[in-house]
């Protein structure tokens, strides 16, 4: 009954919506940056109509959408656990991922996902905060004595217990299968109480960068897109610290009951092609997550929009790659809760 | 019997009044129906499933029906016997991918470890058969954790559709495999210390919003038009601009490198590298709260101020009192209703605010608020979300009672 009524109060939300969404296909990714990308990568020549939306991430729009019987996304921008989950509860529908899959530098971690990139975390600092000895490793943002100044970095636990890891001995490789045990975890705290004292904490993605500019911090972990564009468009003096870069990855996936499915099916082959992820490596330092597009991005250099060499600044590019982790969403998936309370209580002590 | 009033139709009229009267009552019944219907909707139907939400385990217990049945005799020495493998072998390969993975995020809250497991275990169960048992050493093969003690342990947690675990996590306790209660591990200990953060940051951001409020509402009420509405301007200007707008303001001027701390160095008042940190902790997190808020501290008092005749204060002090006396005796009493209606209003913003702590709590500014929006959002458990939520509702209704008692609602007036 309560889910009669649930759908009966869903379709009647979703008809006032039906009337506007009459393109062909409709988009749906993060706004900002990243999208301006996509629309310029590969929306822009892609031979239809497409209506960009804009969401905040999470299931639970589609999931509303899907159980109303009313579709109106066809195309959406996702992290790999939801790949995994909307997979699992039948929100998406499985794409043919003969194309790409042996492709793939990691994943796909679902049969209903279409690659697109990996963002990252990583260290950065501005080059005139250290005019001397430059900070090259991890083990460099964990020192505060040979680099004295704060670090900042962000207020989740995600990619921070790798990074800590790494600083302190693991190698890259192994990361995962240290941070199983409990005696890793507590060896990943141990090695962030070593900077405790030292660490000032961020929410939004822009903060990161103004607190460098401003000399806030000296040191500061960010999404490498937005550091990226800071140095490549704005012309900021920030160097990468490329160690222990955690390497976390996005996917495009087709709602079940999409009203466009097969139209949407041709746009998701369009837009995980080689060429598209390489156009979109042309606008914002994302790294394309198929092999074949860091090709095409090599033979096209200098690729950047503004002229310049992009590989530098690609965290898939190979000297880059060697020395990153790249993030398991299923370890996340368990462990995600504990360890978030555990570095909440380690924040606030 | 003979003194009955009958009407001209020979009713009698009490019948025939009730019956005009009902009428009446129906149709004023109907005219606010719609406002019954918004509020039920909008306000006792989340609020009640929220609350069933916080005690409810039924899902899991629908899934795993035969597993906990034969669970329930196990004596929870070493590994569990070969029928609750088998039990759990079956119902593992029986549920559909949707309700496996529902269910394996209701275990992963219990210990660590279960999402992948059953996962995986769902996949691999497919290549064997349901007559291939005994499945013990099969199970254990697919995933090593089939043959940990502590996985089977953490499932006796779940073994009623009713379970009081959401709300005892919310205190930092939890249920051992017979159910007896005991603390968390200690470096999972979070809320309770976030409870007492919550209430300390509310009650000072309540206090000093009072202590900045009640003079600006003073001189609102008492200054001449022209000068008190320029006044209002400078109260609702800020409280009309964009909440981000200001957090952002407060950040540029209270960062260790922000305006506050440059004029305190340029100033020689304290060292270049002795530069406080007022900001991304709770004293950033108090200060701008502060300011958000207290507009909802002066509109209210600024609007009983308006009523309070200035001739009491004149009686008081053409009798002799002093001043402050004349104040204290006069004036206080006759804002107080002021004083409860802020008081109340920021208390009980502040205390489940999200946004501001959010972004400038930092270290140590982070409330309750933030662990709620942390479970609905990234952990999915919204039991534990729901279980924060009820106490924080339980909590306001007990202060709400205790200020009734002690002030009098009817003493609170917004205007």
């Amino acid at each position: 009954m309560i889910k009669k009524i649930k759908i009966a109060f869903f379709s009647l939300l979703s008809l006032a919506v039906v009337s506007s969404a009459y393109a062909d296909i409709t988009f749906v990714s993060w706004g900002g940056a990243y999208t301006a990308a996509q629309q310029k990568g590969y929306i822009n020549n892609w031979n239809g109509k497409v209506n960009v939306e804009n969401y905040n991430g999470g299931l639970g729009e589609i999931k509303a959408q899907v159980e109303a019987g009313n579709v109106t996304w066809d195309v959406v921008d996702i992290l790999p656990d939801q790949g995994v989950t909307g997979c699992d509860e039948g929100l998406f529908v499985k794409l043919d991922q003969s194309e790409f899959i042996d492709d793939m530098i990691a994943g796909p971690v679902s049969e209903c996902v279409a690659p697109q990139i990996f963002w990252a975390y990583t260290a950065f600092y501005s080059k005139s905060a250290f005019p001397g000895k430059k900070p090259k490793t991890i083990k460099d943002f964990f020192d505060v004595k040979k680099f004295p100044g704060k670090r900042a970095i962000h207020t989740w636990a995600n990619a921070t217990i790798e990074m800590a890891l790494v600083a302190d001995g693991v190698k890259h490789k192994d990361v995962y299968k240290v941070m199983s045990t409990p005696e890793g975890i507590d060896r990943a705290f141990a090695k962030l109480d070593t900077i405790k004292d030292h660490v000032i904490f961020w929410s939004a993605g822009s903060k990161p960068l103004e607190m460098i500019s401003s000399g806030e911090a000296v040191m500061a972990l960010a999404y490498n897109g937005r550091i990226g564009a800071a140095i490549l468009t704005d012309g900021k003096d920030f160097d990468y610290i490329w160690d222990a870069t955690v390497l976390e990855q996005e996917y495009l996936a087709i709602p079940k009951g999409s009203k466009n499915e097969a139209e949407a099916r041709k746009f998701v082959a369009h837009a995980a092609s080689a060429e598209s992820l390489a156009g979109v490596t042309k606008h914002i330092t994302y790294a394309p997550m198929r092999k074949s597009a860091l090709k095409v991005v090599q033979k096209g250099e200098p690729w950047y929009h503004t002229g310049v060499d992009v590989m530098p600044h690609v965290p898939t590019s190979k000297k880059i790659i060697k020395k990153a982790v790249i993030a398991d969403p299923m370890w996340w998936a368990d462990n995600g809760a504990e360890v978030s309370e555990r570095f909440g209580a380690w924040k606030g002590n | 019997m003979s003194s009955e009033i009958l009407t001209t139709d020979g009713i009698p009229l009490k019948q025939s009044l009730k019956k005009a009267e009902r009428k009446n009552k129906i149709r004023a019944f109907l005219l606010v129906t719609p406002l019954l219907l918004f509020i039920f909707f909008t306000f006792i139907v989340p609020i009640g499933s929220m609350l069933t939400r916080s005690t409810d385990d039924s899902y899991i217990n629908k899934i795993f029906p035969n597993t906990f049945k034969v669970y329930q005799k196990w004596d929870r020495q070493g590994l569990p016997p070969e029928e609750v493998y088998a039990a759990m072998f079956i119902e593992i390969k029986k549920a559909s991918g949707f309700e496996i993975g529902k269910a394996s995020t209701r275990m992963n809250y219990a210990k660590s470890g279960w999402k992948s497991m059953i996962k995986k275990s769902k996949r691999k169960f497919k290549k064997i058969g349901e007559d291939e048992g005994p499945f013990k050493d099969k199970m254990i093969e697919v995933d090593r954790k089939w043959g940990d003690p502590e996985f089977w342990l953490a499932l006796g947690v779940m073994v009623d559709p009713k379970t009081y675990e959401y709300y005892l996590n919310s205190i930092d306790k939890r249920y051992d495999s017979e159910k007896n209660i005991i603390d968390q591990p200690e470096n999972r200990q979070i809320y309770v210390k976030t409870w007492i953060k919550t209430f300390k940051v509310s009650i000072l951001v309540t206090l000093f919003c009072f202590m900045l409020g009640y003079p600006i509402a003073y001189l609102l009420a008492t200054l001449p038009l022209k000068y008190s509405n320029l006044l209002m301007i400078c109260v609702l200007l800020p409280f009309w601009t964009s909440l981000l707008v200001r957090i952002v303001v407060w950040m540029v001027i209270l960062q260790q490198k922000g305006v506050f701390n440059n004029l305190m160095v340029i100033s020689g008042l304290i060292a270049d590298e002795n530069r406080w940190q007022l900001m991304y902790n709770q004293t950033g997190t108090i200060i701008v709260m502060t300011q958000i808020l207290l507009p909802f501290m002066v509109l209210p008092l600024y609007s009983v101020m308006k009523t309070i005749s200035p001739n009491y204060m004149r009686a008081a002090l053409n009798l002799g009192a002093s001043p402050l006396h004349a104040f204290w005796k006069i004036y206080m009493p006759n804002s107080v209703p002021g004083i409860s209606a802020g008081g109340m209003l920021v208390f009980v913003i502040a205390i489940g605010y999200f946004i501001t702590p959010e972004l400038v709590g930092g270290k140590d500014g982070q409330m309750i608020g933030n662990w709620i929006g942390y479970h609905l959002k990234t952990t999915l458990n919204w039991g534990l979300s729901a279980a924060l939520g009820g106490i924080l509702l339980v909590v306001m209704t007990v202060l709400y009672w205790i200020y009734n008692k002690l002030v009098g609602i009817e003493n609170i007036k917004l205007g």
